[in-house]
C-alpha cells in the first residue's frame, strides 16, 4: 500500500520509466495534436460503371502495435456515400460524430437527406482545411465515394492539410505507393471507369489489399469493403484475405532475419 | 521487478508528477503546407488573354491525380463557370489555391450583387492583392496569375507573389517549371536579345520591338513551353489546360501531355 | 546559397548541329551578389577542335583547366597526336573520380569534332565524373534550369553552323538574363570540320 494518495493510479517509474513530464505540463504554451496516436493504414477505392468500390482493413495500430483488430474504417453516410478513413482513429471518431449529427439533422429536416458524396467531400475538406489553418489538424487522409448531383460515380480525397484531388482510382498512405500502380495497370486511362465492371473493381480492390497485407507491416488480413451503386450501399465488414501465397517471401534476401 | 524501459530501478519507488517540468517545451512539428507542383503560364494579346496550366498534382514523388485543374473561371456559375469574365490560375499549395479561388469568386460575385455591374479586372487585381496581404503572416502559399480583358478590351494579365505584391505584365510563368519557361517567353514573346538584322553597325543594332502576338501564335508558344517543361521537369505533365478569354467569352482547351 | 557551386556564378552550354558543334559560356565572375569581373571566360581549348567548358567554383575552374592543360600536354607528348574529344571525356571523368571524396566543385562540358570520324561530340559531367552523353545539348552552371528551358524550346536537330550560332546565342543570353549570378557578356565557339569561329556577345551588363 502506497501511503501517498497523490501517487495512486500513477505509473511507477521503476516499471514504466519516468513519465515524459511535458505531457503533464500545466503551464507553457497550449499544444495541439502534433502526431497521430492510434492509426489506421491505407484506404483504396476505384470507380466502375455505375458506382464506386472502396475498401480498408480493420486494424487500428498504436505505433507498431496492432492494438485494435476490429475497427471499421469505412463509414456509411445516408444511402449514397461512404467515407474511408486513414490516419488517427480518435480524429476519425470525432469526424464520425460530426457526420452523424449532420445526418440526423438532415433526416429531421423537412427537405429530407439531400447531401450527396460530393457535398460531403466539400464539407469534410473544409473541416480539415479549417483545422489545419488553426494549427490543430485532424490527422486523417480520407476518401469519399458515392455519387455527385448528376448521379455520376464520385470519388475524391482530402487530407489533413485540406488538399483535395480526384481520380478514377485513389489510395491513401501505403496504398498510394502499392495499390495505385496496380489499379493504374488494371484500369489504364484508355479504359475509362465506364468500361470497368463492378466485379472487376471489387476483385481489384481485394487484390490490392492482399498486396498491402503482404508488404505493409501496419496492415491486417481482415478488411471491410463497400460497393456504392444505384441500388444503394452494400458494405461487408468481416472479410478475410483469401488465397494468400507467401512463396515470394522465400526469395527476400538482404535484410531482416535472412541476411545472405 | 522487471523494468520495461531499461531504467535502473532505485530503492525508493518513484512516481511522475506534473510539477516535474524541467523537460523542454515541445516544439510544434506540424507543417501546414505542402507543394503540389505543376506550372502555370499566362500571355496576353491585343484582344485576348491566355492562361494555361498543366493538370498534374503531386505530393513528393507521388502523382496524386493526372487531372487536377489549376486554372479557374472567377465570378461565374459554380458548376459550369458560365458568365465568368476573369480567369485565375494558382500553383503551389493546392489547398490554399482552392481556398483563394473560392474567396475571390465570392468577392467578385458580391461585387456584382452590390454594385449591379461586373467587377473590372483592374479592381479584381487590387482586391486579390489585398486578400493575399490579409494573410501576410500565414500566407496563401501560391503563385497566382489573374487574367481578363481591361476597359479597352485589351488582354490584361496580373501576376502575384504569395504575400500580394503584384504587377501587370505581358507574359508570366509560375510554378515549379517557371525558371525553365520564363526565359523562353522573354525571348519569344518580348523578343529579348533579338535585334533587327542590318539596322546598324556592331552594337548599334536596333532591338526588335515587342508587339502583341496573334492568338494562334500564342497558343503554339504555350504548347511549346509546356512540352519543353515536361521533358525536363518531373512535376509537370499529364495534361495542358488552356483558357482563352476574348470578348466572346471564355474558351477552354485541353491538350494531352506526356504522362511519364 | 552557400553551395560552392553557387558562389562565383556562371553558365556554360554545348549544342550539336549538322556536322558542327557549338560551345558557349558567360563572362561573369562574382563573389555572391557582387560582380568582381566581367571578363572571366569558362571555355578552354585542348586541341584543334576540342573544347572544355567549366562552371562552378572559380578557383576550381582555374585549377581544373590548368590540370587538364598539363594532362593533355603530357598526352600529346607521349602519343604524338592531338587528344580526341571522347578521350578527353574519359580523362575528365577518371580525373574527377580520383577526387571522389573531396571533389572539385565544377560541372564540366565538352564539345568537339572527332578528327578521325569527323563526327560531332558533346558531353557533360557531374562534379565526380559521371558522364552525360547527350545527343542534343548539355547545360551547366547556376543558370542550368533556365538553360534547360531555352534549349528545350529553341533547339532542333541538324542546324547549320550559322543557325546553330543563332540558337546557342539566343538560348544562352535569354537564360543568363533570368539568372542573377550569370551574364555580363558571352563567348561562343562554333566548331566545324576544319574551322573554329570564336565570337564575343555583348549581352546585358546588369
Amino acid at each position: 500500500m502506497n501511503h501517498f494518495p497523490e501517487a495512486w493510479g500513477r505509473p511507477r517509474d521503476d516499471v514504466y520509466g519516468p513519465y515524459n513530464p511535458s505531457y503533464l505540463q500545466t503551464t507553457g504554451p497550449k499544444t495541439h495534436t502534433q502526431s497521430p496516436a492510434v492509426t489506421g493504414t491505407s484506404v483504396v477505392a476505384v470507380k466502375f460503371n455505375g458506382g464506386v468500390a472502396i475498401a480498408a482493413d480493420n486494424l487500428a495500430s498504436y505505433g507498431s502495435l496492432a492494438r485494435f483488430t476490429d475497427v471499421k474504417r469505412l463509414r456509411k453516410f445516408g444511402n449514397s456515400a461512404v467515407v474511408g478513413f486513414s490516419g488517427d482513429v480518435s480524429d476519425m471518431q470525432y469526424i464520425d460524430r460530426l457526420l452523424e449529427s449532420i445526418d440526423i439533422r438532415e433526416n429531421y429536416s423537412t427537405h429530407g437527406n439531400t447531401l450527396n458524396a460530393k457535398n460531403l467531400h466539400t464539407y469534410l475538406s473544409k473541416v480539415l482545411y479549417k483545422r489545419r489553418s488553426e494549427f490543430n489538424p485532424l490527422w486523417n487522409h480520407i476518401l469519399v465515394a458515392g455519387f455527385d448531383e448528376d448521379k455520376k460515380p464520385f470519388l475524391s480525397s482530402a487530407d489533413l492539410l485540406g488538399t483535395t484531388f480526384s481520380a478514377p482510382h485513389l489510395a491513401t498512405g501505403f496504398g498510394a505507393h502499392l495499390a495505385v500502380p496496380i489499379l493504374r495497370r488494371l484500369f489504364p486511362d484508355e479504359k475509362p471507369a465506364e468500361a470497368v465492371s463492378r466485379d472487376e473493381a471489387v476483385a481489384a480492390l481485394r487484390e490490392c489489399l492482399k498486396v498491402l497485407w503482404y508488404r505493409d507491416a501496419r496492415s491486417l488480413d481482415k478488411y471491410s469493403i463497400a460497393v456504392i451503386s444505384e441500388a444503394g450501399i452494400e458494405i461487408e465488414e468481416d472479410q478475410q484475405i483469401e488465397a494468400q501465397s507467401w512463396a515470394f517471401a522465400e526469395a527476400i534476401k538482404g535484410y531482416g532475419a535472412q541476411v545472405n | 521487478m522487471t523494468t520495461l524501459t531499461g531504467q535502473p530501478s532505485s530503492e525508493a519507488i518513484g512516481y511522475s508528477f506534473s510539477k516535474a517540468t524541467s523537460a523542454p517545451i515541445r516544439e510544434h512539428s506540424f507543417y501546414p503546407y505542402t507543394d503540389n507542383g505543376g506550372s502555370t503560364l499566362g500571355i496576353t494579346g491585343s484582344d485576348f488573354a491566355i492562361l494555361a496550366g498543366d493538370t498534374r498534382s503531386v505530393a513528393g514523388y507521388n502523382i496524386n491525380s493526372r487531372y487536377a485543374p489549376k486554372v479557374f473561371k472567377i465570378g461565374g456559375d459554380d458548376e459550369t463557370g458560365e458568365g465568368a469574365h476573369i480567369l485565375l490560375s494558382v500553383v503551389g499549395f493546392a489547398a490554399d489555391g482552392q481556398a483563394l479561388k473560392e474567396r475571390l469568386d465570392a468577392v467578385v460575385k458580391m461585387y456584382k450583387y452590390q454594385h449591379g455591374k461586373p467587377m473590372s479586372v483592374m479592381a479584381c487585381a487590387q482586391r486579390l492583392s489585398t486578400i493575399f496581404y490579409q494573410k501576410r503572416f500565414f500566407p496563401y502559399y501560391v503563385h497566382a496569375i489573374l487574367a481578363g480583358l481591361d476597359e479597352d478590351g485589351k488582354g490584361a494579365l496580373y501576376s502575384y507573389d504569395p504575400v500580394g505584391s503584384y504587377e501587370r505584365e505581358q507574359c508570366r510563368a509560375a510554378g515549379s517549371a517557371a525558371s525553365l519557361i520564363m526565359p523562353f517567353l522573354d525571348n519569344q514573346v518580348n523578343f529579348k536579345n533579338q535585334y533587327i538584322p542590318g539596322s546598324g553597325e556592331g552594337h548599334a543594332l536596333e532591338p526588335k520591338k515587342p508587339e502583341p502576338l496573334p492568338r494562334n501564335t500564342v497558343e503554339q508558344l504555350v504548347r511549346d513551353a509546356f512540352t519543353s517543361a515536361v521533358e525536363r521537369h518531373i512535376e509537370v505533365g499529364d495534361g495542358l489546360q488552356m483558357m482563352v478569354i476574348t470578348k466572346g467569352g471564355i474558351e477552354e482547351i485541353y491538350y494531352p501531355l506526356k504522362k511519364d | 546559397m552557400s553551395s560552392p557551386f553557387d558562389i562565383n556564378g556562371g553558365a556554360c552550354i554545348a549544342m550539336v548541329g549538322k556536322d558542327c558543334v557549338a560551345i558557349a559560356c558567360d563572362l561573369r565572375l562574382g563573389m555572391q551578389a557582387l560582380t568582381v569581373s566581367n571578363n572571366f571566360p569558362k571555355i578552354f581549348n585542348y586541341g584543334p577542335s576540342t573544347f572544355l567548358g567549366l562552371t562552378g567554383l572559380a578557383t576550381d575552374v582555374s585549377t581544373v583547366s590548368d590540370l587538364f592543360r598539363y594532362k593533355v600536354n603530357m598526352y600529346r607528348l607521349r602519343e604524338e597526336r592531338n587528344i580526341a574529344p571522347q578521350t578527353l571525356a574519359n580523362l575528365v571523368s577518371s580525373s574527377l573520380y580520383e577526387k571522389r571524396f573531396g571533389p572539385f566543385f565544377v560541372s564540366p562540358v565538352i564539345a568537339g569534332i572527332n578528327s578521325t570520324t569527323g563526327k560531332p561530340f558533346i558531353c557533360g559531367f557531374d562534379s565526380i565524373g559521371c558522364i552525360d552523353f547527350a545527343k542534343d545539348f548539355i547545360v551547366s552552371g547556376t543558370a542550368s534550369e533556365q538553360l534547360f528551358g531555352t534549349c528545350e524550346g529553341l533547339w532542333e536537330p541538324d542546324l547549320s553552323a550559322e543557325d546553330l550560332f543563332e540558337t546557342i546565342s539566343q538560348a544562352l543570353l535569354s537564360a543568363v538574363d533570368r539568372d542573377a549570378l550569370s551574364g555580363w557578356g558571352a563567348q561562343v565557339y562554333i566548331i566545324e570540320k576544319d574551322k573554329v569561329t570564336k565570337r564575343l556577345l555583348k549581352g546585358r551588363q546588369d
